[in-house]
């Protein structure tokens, strides 16, 4: 179960980078999953959307992507900059 | 609605591998050698190293972390035989340890006194696989009650491995278990395994293995 210590970094790493009041700003979420990483795409995408449905996210939708390789990266973050902050 | 995309394309493990540098960097400084055991619930991690530490505790400082779900089980085994530190992480539903887990660890044992450091993960072949620990190497162990074809379910544990510990060759009459398909499997996935054969209940292997051992800490403190 480890797509949900995946997930939790994954949600970390957009608080990083946005910082936390720009997070209910965050509409979707891009992640790209090699077949080799270790990691169950379904699942992680299961765990990304409790997490992402929950404060301070307001509902961002997980892209989980595969590819060939054994790549686990955040691809993207689509942010509204019309949609109000909390 | 304006919607901006930003590229990011950053590894999730980026943090984690940070720390694991640091952990490598504080470790080697120290001249400490420092394996990774991971290993299926119950495959003999904890066995292998109570008889490690009561074998060659006099002859070198080994210190342990041990990594649980819940329980210091594995800690409160290890320290019958040991007065030296037995760190124990419980993750508390967490499948495997993290670098960040260690780093803090670290910060309980006295590495200018210790020549070996075993990181006992937690048991699970296939979460622990992806998390580097900052260790020299990983030291996969799978007993022969297992099945042989442990190797090729679990590839990701295997590849990640430098050494291999087939465990519990006591019980190899009593089971259906080819060593040679075993180390045959494990070769498909990682041709570079090096294996070591131990039942640590029956003594079987164990002076191959302490022998590993010391060569891997006189080459650390050569090197």
């Amino acid at each position: 179960m480890h797509e949900l210590s995946v997930a939790l970094e994954v949600c970390r790493m957009a608080e990083e980078r946005l910082g936390r009041d720009a997070l209910p700003r965050v509409v979707a979420v891009g992640v790209e999953v090699g077949d080799d990483a270790g990691i169950e795409a379904g699942n992680l995408e299961f765990c990304l959307a409790a997490l992402l449905g929950a404060p301070p996210f307001r509902g961002a939708i997980p892209r989980v992507t595969r590819q060939s390789g054994d790549a686990l990266r955040l691809a993207y973050l689509e942010v509204d900059d019309d949609r109000p902050h909390d | 609605m304006t919607v901006r995309t930003i590229e990011i394309r950053e590894p999730v493990m980026a943090k984690n591998d940070a720390l694991a540098a640091d952990v490598r960097r504080r470790l080697q400084a120290a001249g400490v050698r420092t394996f990774n055991l991971i290993s299926s619930p119950g495959a003999g991690k904890t066995a292998l190293l109570e008889r490690t530490l009561a074998d060659l505790g006099d002859d070198m400082r080994i210190a342990v972390v041990t990594g649980d779900v819940q329980t210091q089980n594995d800690a409160d085994r290890l320290a019958r035989y040991t007065d030296r530190l037995v760190q124990a992480v419980v993750t508390n539903g967490a499948c495997h340890l993290d670098a960040r887990q260690v780093l803090t660890a670290l910060d309980a044992i006295d590495l200018g006194d210790t020549d070996l450091l075993f990181i006992e993960n937690v048991g699970n072949l296939v979460c622990p696989a992806s998390w580097d620990l900052g260790e020299d190497a990983t030291v996969v162990l799978f007993s022969v009650t297992e099945g042989e074809d442990k190797p090729v379910k679990y590839p990701k544990a295997f590849r990640r491995a430098r050494y291999a510990v087939i465990s519990k060759l006591d019980l190899l009459p009593h089971v259906p278990f080819s060593l040679e398909r075993a180390i045959h499997f494990a070769q498909q996935v990682n041709p570079e395994l090096q294996f070591l054969l131990t039942s640590s209940l029956q003594s079987e292997g164990l002076e191959e293995w302490y022998g590993f051992l010391r060569a891997q800490r006189h080459g650390r403190r050569a090197a």
